[in-house]
């Protein structure tokens, strides 16, 4: 698989939903695959809410492949061998695209706490210009779970005629009450981290890491089911000689102790904060009069509309919703519901169902 | 379904329709239907091969179970609802056509004829009769509400289900003296286009 990581600067600036300005900015982005002489085979992937551009195959020295590891690939669900598939870092992300923790040419200091707040709509503005970047005038597919969902839907809405399909995942028209009290709850945690600062830790050479442990096994828990949990940990004691901490009594503990400490270690604590506040703010329907349906009418493209049955963070219902209004704007769109194993994370995994419904819908004729 | 069901629905379906088929199996009718009517048509499934097939067929399908799957309906205008040889497995068949009715317009259901000679033996031979149209066994069979054309009739006369044009069918599936005479007993499916 031809792979190709790029990091794509944009000199002009960058007017966002908020009315702020970014005066030029950078997207990291990662390419699988070959875009034939036409550019008609290109695919867009994009992140949820912790991803990255680097959606496929392990680099040398990774321990984990890439988020889509399973999806993405030679002969996989999105064939690369057919495909040229795009994947990158959004902006206020902070693997590689301009972000909190850039150096601002004005200060010389991180933005910070000081970056504009961006939204979904900005995210898709952006890589509306990585897709002139690549010259490609219309996705043949745009995907994504979670956060990522949210965005091939907003693509669909914002650029009727550059995008044939969206494959909207585990995703949702806006997201629900419960949701956005569990991001609440993390940005609390975050913000109370002694080292946090308002934000402004960086220059201050600090890290909220404890605040972003705890808010990243909070979130964990949200994204796993609990039939998942059961199976996976049940009641098992944690191994005394790899206990990550004293206290630990269950496995389950040591594992979200684990990931915490892990993710603490690689997020920016702004970037957290500013990717949930997008997910919050997500409601394309309020431009059309709080009116999903008129605002699904302007759709040219075909939706595939996923969710999973064990995922209760974003549930079922948010999905087949949005079908829902699709049936009355009078739009072409399918809505599965999966099983899934692993709740709201169940995305990022192949099973049978998922991976034939997604590939044949790609492949379908637009 | 067979030819000339599908004939007998490209004939009664009106042009440029909004269509929803309940039990749309692998979505060949609705691909028809988008081919020569340019209906805009959705397909409810709750097989997943079924609705993969239906990806395969570029076909819009929603996966719900359709008994549930029908509430979700409320508020909707579509012209056209099939019901394609599957009112007798729903739960509630009656408040399932009325829920029908109350999105669609018009409304194809095929019903097979419980009354026909054929099944009529099979009792009398003190065995639960299989027919082509009814081939499952008793104990896997997904039919919950049997009924012959003289039910189905007196039920749509009962609830004011206006019957605007009927077809039946004979066991291979064409139109005879017959049928057309005796219909509950020798026709082996009707199909019904109701308002």
């Amino acid at each position: 698989m031809k792979t190709v990581t790029e990091k794509i600067s944009f000199g002009d600036s960058l007017t966002l939903e908020s009315g702020q300005v970014l005066s030029s900015f950078e997207v990291m982005t990662e390419t699988y695959g070959e875009l034939n002489s036409k550019k008609t085979n290109a695919v867009l992937v994009c992140h949820a809410f912790s991803g990255n551009h680097h959606a496929a195959g392990r680099r040398d020295g990774e321990t984990k492949s890439g988020w889509w590891d399973e999806i993405i690939g030679d002969g996989k669900t999105i064939d690369t061998s057919k495909f040229f598939v795009v994947s990158l870092n959004n902006i206020g992300g902070c693997n590689g695209s301009t972000g909190p923790t850039t150096v601002t040419s004005e200060s010389g200091q991180p933005y910070g706490a000081n970056f504009p707040e961006v939204t979904v709509s900005d995210w898709v503005e952006t890589q509306k210009l990585v897709a002139d970047h690549f010259g490609i005038s219309c996705w043949e597919m745009v995907a994504g779970g979670s956060l990522g969902g949210m965005q091939a839907l907003q693509w669909a809405i914002s650029y009727p005629k550059r995008i044939k399909k969206a494959a909207i995942i585990a995703a949702s028209a806006k997201i629900s009450t419960q949701n956005i009290a569990l991001n609440e709850v993390a940005r609390e945690i975050i913000k109370k981290d002694e080292h946090f600062h308002n934000g402004d830790y960086l220059v201050k050479g600090e890290s909220p890491n404890k605040g972003l442990k705890a808010a990243r096994m909070l979130g964990h828990i949200t994204y796993l089911s609990e039939s998942n949990m059961r199976k996976r940990f049940g009641r098992k004691l944690q191994d005394p000689e790899n206990k990550i901490d004293t206290d630990v009594n269950y496995e389950v503990e040591n594992y979200l102790q684990y990931k915490g400490e892990q993710f603490s270690k690689t997020f920016d604590a702004n970037s957290y904060i500013l990717m949930t506040k997008a997910m919050d703010s997500f409601d394309p329907a309020k431009d059309f009069d709080n009116n999903l349906v008129k605002c699904l009418k302007r759709i040219q493209a075909k939706l595939l509309i996923a969710s999973f049955d064990s995922d209760w963070l974003f549930p079922k219902e948010y999905g087949l919703d949005i079908q829902m209004s699709a049936i009355k704007a009078g739009i072409d769109s399918s809505y599965i519901e999966l099983d899934g194993d692993y709740g709201h994370d169940s995305f990022l995994f192949y099973s049978d169902q998922y991976a034939s419904a997604l590939k044949n819908f790609l492949n379908s004729n637009g | 379904m067979d030819n000339r069901l599908q004939s007998i629905v490209l004939d009664w379906i009106p042009s440029n329709s909004k269509v929803v088929d309940f039990g749309c199996g692998d979505g060949t009718l609705l691909r028809i239907l988008t081919e020569q009517k340019s209906v805009t048509g959705y397909g409810v499934e709750n097989d997943p091969e079924k609705i993969n097939a239906c990806i395969i067929n570029g076909v819009s399908v929603i996966q719900q179970d359709i008994d549930a799957g029908i509430q979700n309906y409320k508020g909707m205008d579509f012209d056209f609802a099939l019901m394609a040889s599957s009112i007798q497995c729903l739960r509630k068949p009656r408040d399932a056509m009325k829920n029908i009715l109350n999105v669609a317009n018009e409304c194809v259901i095929t019903l097979p004829n419980f009354g026909n000679w054929e099944l009529r033996l099979g009792i009398l031979n003190g065995k639960m009769p299989s027919s082509a149209q009814l081939p499952a066994k008793w104990y896997e069979t997904k039919n919950l509400h049997l009924c012959t054309i003289a039910d189905f009739e007196e039920l749509c006369s009962d609830e004011s289900f206006v019957i605007k044009e009927k077809v039946y069918l004979n066991r291979r599936g064409s139109s005879s003296w017959l049928a057309n005479t005796f219909p509950n007993l020798f026709a082996a499916q009707a199909v019904y286009l109701i308002g």
